[in-house]
């Protein structure tokens, strides 16, 4: 059984389908991309798996949980973390304060000791700090802890969102255009963020990205979407030759 | 060496150290004079300016539940003074039976009730939509207490006198006994704030502020989070209830009505949404000034100044009223304590101003 499984998800926005009969399936430590023109849908999938919205028709499950109806917050307590396409960061908030927030349901202490805080709370604290100093690092946002994430630039909010969603130490990563509007040595840099995570920590990972260079470089599979349907997938190799695929990209973004 | 008395910068050297409360030891120290200074001030007032004291502690605790509510969890409440008078209804219907220090926090837990019940919608409702039901609440609550028999109908509901460890408090020493009262509660409610707000909790709270959407991906409830918010903010608002309940010897429907709630949140904009220590400047700021005008008010009635037939001297308090926080808003959104956080930030390197 794979870890993820999307079984023909059908999803309707008044009268139009945004996604017809998708199926997915994505087996635990492989980096799976899904690509597509501008409306195909990708997003509204990522959107399906993280609870964000429902199948009209289909199923999703997650390592055997029925993820069909869950919201947001189920998903990501099952282990699915995302990083937005349209940044949805706590602005008003530091990248540390951002970060421990992802910490959430980890910090397990209750009110009481909150409201006392030296003690129990103060000791989950402390680790949770340190946890997410690590990512911090790891994702090489030092100069930024302390920086109201709203004031900082495109490029670096974009690498907040991942490291977020790597805070929250997730089993499943989705990535929705991390690299998008980024300059090239920022996309490099992500590139080599994405692949360290996947080495270091096994992560599932889920991508979407326009940039097919980097697809085809890094993913072990590929989905194609076109019009909310799933026209080919598989190794990038065979994916690449698929005259159907040619088709859609040259029809859709030329 | 390190100088732990004036640190010029950021010498912080563990986790623990960088979230502690305080920056420095200086300003460890200058909170202990304070403290200390509040409590020896009953020293050098009069009975009618303890009178003042009282009520500016007792409404600094209503605006900092407020200031949960609406500051830090983004959740707009006309309703502050209901949930205070949810408090103070319930320590007087109590109070006959039960000591003070029993019938006050019960108070506050039956208003934070009231709190998560007005909150529901919020699993729903957003912004003026949820403002609404927060109003909602406060007119609800009068017309209960004005066709409620057992209160009343808003009349004085009168509340008997204290007597604490063999202590009586009568005539003399009420506004004294109280106002140490008060400020023991009120310091030890804003400690446990200010605990909450280095944890998830209060996180959790501005974070359903600045978004809704980030926050459920987090893996938080943020309806759950929240009613958490309304709840915690109405217990404050109950706490201070039932201590002004017994303040004012009486509870009377008209403090706790909707221009009550309208004082609470220009206090909360005047001090400073979203700040703790702005939840003190505020009532202290706006007491203070509404007193004053009352002098000056009585100053011009003695003049017979008045035009047009109009009493200019009686217009003169809810006239600077509304100019003072017409002004704040244009000038000062983020309140006094936007003054306070500058002036701290000069001292912390004072005296090396580079
Ligand atoms: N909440 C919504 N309400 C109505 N229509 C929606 C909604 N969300 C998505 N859609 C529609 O579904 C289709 C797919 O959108 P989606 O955002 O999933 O595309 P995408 O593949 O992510 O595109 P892009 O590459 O531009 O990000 C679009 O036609 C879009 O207008
Ligand atoms: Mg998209």
């Amino acid at each position: 059984m794979a870890q993820l499984e999307v079984e023909n998800v059908t999803l309707v926005f008044g009268g139009l389908a945004a996604l017809s009969a998708v199926s997915l399936e994505v087996e635990e430590g492989e980096l799976v991309s899904i690509i597509g023109p501008n409306g195909a849908g990708k997003t509204s999938l990522l959107n399906c798996i993280s609870g964000f919205y429902h199948p009209t028709r289909g199923r999703i499950r997650f390592e055997g949980h029925d993820l069909t109806h869950a919201s947001p917050h189920t998903a990501t307590r099952y282990g699915i973390a995302r990083a937005f396409q349209n940044i949805e960061l706590f602005s008003g908030l530091t990248v540390l304060e951002n970060l421990l927030l992802a910490r959430y349901t980890h910090l397990g202490y209750g009110l009481a000791a909150a409201s006392v805080y030296y003690g129990r709370a103060q000791e989950a604290e402390v680790r949770a700090r340190a946890l997410v100093e690590e990512v911090i690092d790891f994702m090489e946002l030092e100069p930024y802890r302390k920086a109201p994430v709203g004031n900082l630039p495109y490029g670096v909010r974009k690498r907040v969102e991942v490291a977020r969603a790597l805070a929250l130490e997730p089993k499943l990563l989705l990535l929705d255009e991390p690299m998008a509007g980024m300059t090239l040595e920022e996309k490099e840099d992500m590139v080599r963020f994405i692949l360290d995570v996947r080495s270091e920590r096994g992560t599932t990972i889920v991508l979407i990205e326009h940039d097919l260079g980097v697809v085809m470089d890094i993913s072990d599979r590929v989905y194609v979407l076109d019009f909310g349907e799933v026209i080919a997938s598989g190794p990038p190799r065979e994916v690449a030759e698929n005259p159907r695929v040619l088709e859609a990209y040259v029809g859709g973004e030329a | 060496m390190r100088n732990v008395w004036a640190e010029t910068g950021n010498y912080k050297t563990d986790y623990r150290q960088d979230s502690s409360i305080f920056a420095t030891r200086l300003e460890q120290l200058s909170l202990i004079g304070f403290l200390l200074a509040l409590f020896l001030l009953p020293l050098f007032l009069s009975r009618t300016q303890m009178f003042v004291a009282d009520l500016i502690v007792i409404y600094a605790l209503a605006v900092l539940g407020l200031n949960i509510i609406t500051g830090y969890a983004g959740l707009i409440n006309i309703g502050q003074a209901a949930f205070m008078g949810v408090g103070a209804y319930t320590a007087a219907l109590l109070a006959p039976g039960l000591p003070f220090w029993l019938t006050i926090p019960i108070g506050g837990l039956v208003a934070a009730l009231a709190g998560a019940v007005v909150g529901i919608p919020s699993l729903r409702i957003k912004h003026l939509y949820l403002a609404i039901a927060t109003l909602a609440f406060q007119v609800i609550f009068e017309w209960i207490v004005g066709h409620s028999p057992l209160l009343k109908q808003g009349g004085a509901i009168p509340m008997p006198r204290v007597v604490f460890l063999g202590y009586r408090v009568g005539y003399k020493n009420h506004y004294y006994f109280w106002y140490f009262v008060a400020l023991v509660v009120l310091i030890l409610l804003a400690f446990a704030f200010r605990n909450l707000l280095r944890t998830r909790f209060g996180r959790a709270l501005v974070a359903v502020r600045d978004n809704d959407r980030a926050a459920d991906a987090m893996g938080m409830h943020p309806g759950l989070t929240k009613i958490f918010a309304f709840a915690l903010g109405a217990f404050y608002a109950g706490v201070a209830g039932g201590l002004y309940a017994y303040f004012s010897r009486a509870v009377v429907i008209e403090d706790y009505m909707l221009p009550v709630s309208i004082k609470f949140l220009a206090m909360a904009i005047v001090g400073g949404l979203g700040s703790l220590p702005g939840s003190f400047f505020g009532p202290a700021f706006l007491v203070l000034l509404d007193l004053n005008m009352e002098d000056f008010a009585n100053w011009m009635k003695r003049l017979g100044l008045s035009y047009a037939g109009v009493d200019i001297a009686s217009a003169m308090r809810p006239l600077t009223f509304g100019l003072v926080i017409v002004l704040f808003l244009v000038f000062e959104p983020r309140g006094l304590a936007n003054w306070w956080r500058l002036v701290r930030n000069y001292f912390k390197n004072w005296p090396f101003r580079y």
